[in-house]
C-alpha cells in the first residue's frame, strides 16, 4: 500500500514569549516545540505522547494553526497552512477539525445539542438547509445517540456522552484530519472504551485520519498505527507501534513504558524509576535535553544534541547511545 | 470477614451511609459500605466517577460539608472508638495526627502564601507542640524523607516554585509529619505524570515500610492497585461490590462489573481490534434502579437482579463479592457467566 502524505510538518518551531519588567519586554521564550517534523499519512492514527509540557499538545494546536508558530512549514495536502489568508484558512478548517479533552468546557451551555450541531453546518456551508435537521439525526445516529437528545443541554448528558456530542461536531463538517487532543483521558475507563471503540468504528466508516494526543500509553497503542514519543519540545523516538511497543530504543520511551503500572506482569519486569523532574522548557539543557535525566548519559550526550536517525525503515530515534 | 490476617483492624468502617439532602431529592452517595483496614496493609478503593470512593474517605474523616451531607447511619470505627459519633475536638486531634490524606490535586491543597517548610511545620506546632525552630528542623528532615533535593532551601520556598511532583511529595511530608497510624491517600497519583506517578508510589512503599502504616489508596486506576495494593475493594453506586485481594484481581474477578472494568482497560501485552466496553452509564444517584444497581448495565442481569438488591457475601477465602449470580436463589438463563470467569 502506497501511504500518501495528508500533513508534512517541517521543521516547526513554537516560542512563547515571556514578558518581564515594568515595559513588559520580552525577556526569554519557553521552547514549547523546538524543531521538529514528521509526516502524517492518510487513514493513520498518529498519536503523540509525552508528559506535560512535551509539546504534544502545542504540536497540535500548531497544525490546526490555532497558534501561530514562529517558524517551520506545515503543509496539508498541497497547502501551506501558515501562509493562508484567514478566508482560505477557514476553508480549510472544515477538512481539519478538533476534539478536545475536557467535555465539560468544549460544549456551549445555552445552546441545545441540535443548535451546537447546526452552528457547525452553517458555518461551513456543507449541507443545504433544507436537508440540516436530517443530517443532525443522522449525525446523533452515528455517534451512539437518540434523536430526542437533539433538543437537550449539554448538561443533561453525561461526561461520555458530551464527549459523543463533541465527536459529532467534528464529524458534522466531514473532515479529513481529527486532532484528538486527549480526547478520552477525562472518561471513566468503561466510557473510556466505548468512545474510542467508536473513534475506531468512525474511521473505517468514514476514512478519517486521526492525530491522536494523549498521554495513556494503554490507550495509544490500542488505538494508533505509528507513534511519536516527545520530550521537551522535540521527538525522540517515532515509528510503527508495534516496532516502538516492542523494541523501544530511546532510554525515555523505555523508563517511559516501564513506569506505567501494568497488572498483567507485576513481577517480572525491571522497572526503570527516572530521577528528578522535566528539566524547564524555557532553559532546557544543553545537548541531549533528556541527559539531564538519562540513566546511560555520556560525556557526548551533553555536548550534541542527537539528530533522528532510522534504525529501520519505519523507526526513527534521537539518541547517540543507540547503534545502527 | 475478609483475609483473616495476623494483625489487628485498625479502622473498621460498618454499614456507613452519608447521604445528600438537596433540592433535587436525596443522594445515597455512600449506601452501606464494609471494609476493614489491617495493620501494616494498603487497601485499594477502586471505583469511577460518582461510585462514592472518595465520599467514603472524607465520611472517615468526618469532612462531609453539612448541610447537605450527612452520615445517616454506620460506624468508623477506629481503633474501637466510633468517629461519627465524635466531638469536632477529638476530630481535631485525630486528623493530621493519626489518620492522615493525601488529596488528588497538589496545587490546591497547599496554602498558596505560605512556604512549603511553614506547612508543614504547622502541622508539627498544632499536634505535637513543637516549639517554631524544632518544628522547622522537623520539616526539613520530613522534606529529605520524601526525596526533595536540597530541602533547607526548599523549605523556604512556596508552593509555585515547586513541579507538581515536588508539590506532591510535600503534601506525602505534610501527611507522615506526625507519623500516622492510617493514611488515606484519595487519588494520589492521578493529576501526575506517569514517571513522577512511578516515583511517588515508589516512595508511599518505602515510607510504609519504614514507619509500618496503613494505607487506604482511593483510584480508579487498576494498574495503580495491582502495582501498590494488598486488598482491593471494588465500588459501584454507593455499595461495595467485591472484595479480594490484589493479586487476584485480574485473574479471578467475579462480579460483572469487575470483569468489565478490567476488560475496558486497553492492553499494553496483547493487540485488541475492539476494547469491551460496559454499555451505558453509571445511574444518577437521585434515581437508582430497584435492585441490583449494576443490573440495567450488566450483560447476565436476570429476573431477580431488578428486584432485589444482593448481599456481599463470602465467595472463597479473602473473596466477597455482591452479585445473584453466586448464590443459591441465581436461576438465571446464562450459565456462560460462571464458565467464563476469568476476567481476562
Amino acid at each position: 500500500m502506497t501511504k500518501n502524505a495528508l500533513v508534512e510538518v517541517q521543521h516547526l518551531k513554537q516560542y512563547f514569549p515571556i514578558k518581564g519588567g515594568i515595559w513588559e519586554r520580552t525577556v526569554n521564550h519557553v521552547k514549547a516545540v523546538d524543531d521538529v517534523s514528521f509526516t502524517i499519512y492518510e487513514g493513520e492514527t498518529l498519536s503523540i505522547v509525552g508528559e506535560s509540557g512535551c509539546g504534544k499538545s502545542t504540536t497540535g494546536r500548531a497544525i490546526l494553526r490555532l497558534d501561530e508558530p514562529t517558524a517551520g512549514e506545515i503543509r496539508f495536502q498541497d497547502l501551506d497552512i501558515l501562509k493562508l489568508n484567514k478566508h482560505d484558512l477557514r476553508m480549510l478548517r472544515k477538512d481539519m477539525q478538533v476534539i478536545f479533552q475536557d467535555p465539560f468546557a468544549s460544549l456551549n451551555p445555552r445552546q441545545t445539542v441540535r443548535q451546537i450541531l447546526n452552528e457547525a453546518l452553517t458555518i461551513q456551508q456543507v449541507v443545504p438547509k433544507e436537508q440540516r435537521s436530517a443530517r443532525i439525526e443522522e449525525l446523533l445516529a452515528h455517534v451512539g445517540l437518540r434523536p430526542d437528545h437533539a433538543d437537550r443541554y449539554p448538561h443533561e448528558f453525561s461526561g461520555g456522552q458530551r464527549q459523543r456530542i463533541g465527536i459529532a461536531r467534528t464529524l458534522a463538517v466531514n473532515p479529513k484530519l481529527i486532532v484528538c487532543d486527549e480526547a478520552v483521558s477525562a472518561l471513566d475507563v468503561s466510557i473510556q472504551a466505548q468512545v474510542l471503540n467508536l473513534l475506531k468504528k468512525l474511521q473505517a466508516q468514514y476514512k478519517l485520519t486521526y492525530l491522536f494526543i494523549s498521554h495513556d500509553l494503554g490507550v495509544v497503542r490500542h488505538i494508533s498505527d505509528r507513534v511519536m514519543v516527545m520530550y521537551l519540545g522535540k521527538i525522540v523516538e517515532i515509528g510503527d507501534k508495534k516496532s516502538l511497543f516492542e523494541n523501544p530504543q530511546h532510554p525515555y520511551t523505555k523508563a517511559l513504558l516501564s513506569a506505567i503500572p501494568r497488572p498483567e506482569q507485576k513481577d517480572k519486569r525491571e522497572r526503570i524509576i527516572l530521577k528528578g523532574d522535566i528539566p524547564s522548557p524555557i532553559d532546557p539543557p544543553e545537548g541531549c535535553r533528556f541527559s539531564t535525566r538519562c540513566p546511560f548519559v555520556t560525556e557526548a550526550c551533553k555536548q550534541a544534541d542527537p539528530a533522528l536517525r532510522a534504525i529501520s525503515e519505519d523507526h526513527q530515534v534521537a539518541c547517540h547511545l543507540v547503534n545502527i | 470477614m475478609l483475609k483473616q490476617q495476623q494483625n489487628e483492624p485498625v479502622l473498621e468502617v460498618r454499614n456507613l451511609q452519608t447521604h445528600f439532602f438537596t433540592d433535587e431529592g436525596v443522594s445515597k452517595a455512600v449506601n452501606g459500605v464494609d471494609f476493614v483496614l489491617h495493620k501494616g496493609e494498603t487497601l485499594g478503593l477502586v471505583g469511577e466517577s460518582g461510585s462514592g470512593k472518595s465520599i467514603t474517605s472524607l465520611s472517615i474523616l468526618q469532612l462531609i460539608a453539612s448541610p447537605p451531607g450527612r452520615i445517616v447511619g454506620g460506624e468508623v470505627l477506629f481503633k474501637g472508638k466510633d468517629l461519627v459519633k465524635a466531638t469536632d475536638k477529638d476530630m481535631r486531634a485525630i486528623r493530621g495526627n493519626q489518620i492522615s490524606v493525601i488529596f488528588q490535586e497538589p496545587m490546591t491543597s497547599l496554602n498558596p502564601v505560605y512556604t512549603v517548610g511553614e506547612q508543614i511545620a504547622e502541622v508539627l506546632r498544632l499536634h505535637q507542640n513543637l516549639g517554631r525552630k524544632e518544628a522547622w528542623a522537623k520539616a526539613v528532615d520530613m522534606l529529605r524523607l520524601v526525596g526533595i533535593p536540597s530541602p533547607e532551601k526548599r523549605a523556604k520556598q512556596e508552593p509555585f516554585q515547586l513541579s507538581g511532583g515536588m508539590r506532591q511529595r510535600v503534601m506525602i511530608a505534610i501527611a507522615m509529619a506526625c507519623n500516622p497510624e492510617v493514611l488515606i491517600a484519595d487519588e494520589p497519583t492521578t493529576a501526575l505524570d506517569v514517571t513522577i506517578q512511578a516515583q511517588i508510589l515508589e516512595l508511599m512503599k518505602e515510607l510504609q515500610q519504614q514507619l509500618g502504616m496503613s494505607i487506604m489508596i482511593i483510584t480508579h486506576d487498576l494498574g495503580v492497585v495491582s502495582e501498590t495494593c494488598d486488598r482491593v475493594a471494588v465500588m459501584y453506586a454507593g455499595k461495595i461490590v467485591e472484595q479480594l485481594s490484589a493479586d487476584q484481581l485480574f485473574t479471578d474477578a467475579k462480579h460483572p462489573y469487575t470483569q468489565g472494568l478490567i476488560n475496558s482497560l486497553p492492553r499494553l501485552d496483547q493487540e485488541q481490534e475492539e476494547l469491551q466496553a460496559i454499555q451505558g452509564h453509571v445511574p444518577s444517584p437521585y434515581q437508582m434502579p430497584a435492585g441490583c444497581a449494576f443490573a440495567p448495565r450488566c450483560p447476565h442481569a436476570g429476573d431477580i437482579c431488578h428486584t432485589a438488591m444482593p448481599e456481599l457475601l463470602q465467595h472463597d477465602t479473602d473473596h466477597e463479592v455482591r452479585c445473584w449470580i453466586y448464590t443459591p436463589e441465581w436461576q438465571g438463563n446464562d450459565s456462560t457467566m460462571m464458565k467464563a470467569g476469568n476476567a481476562s
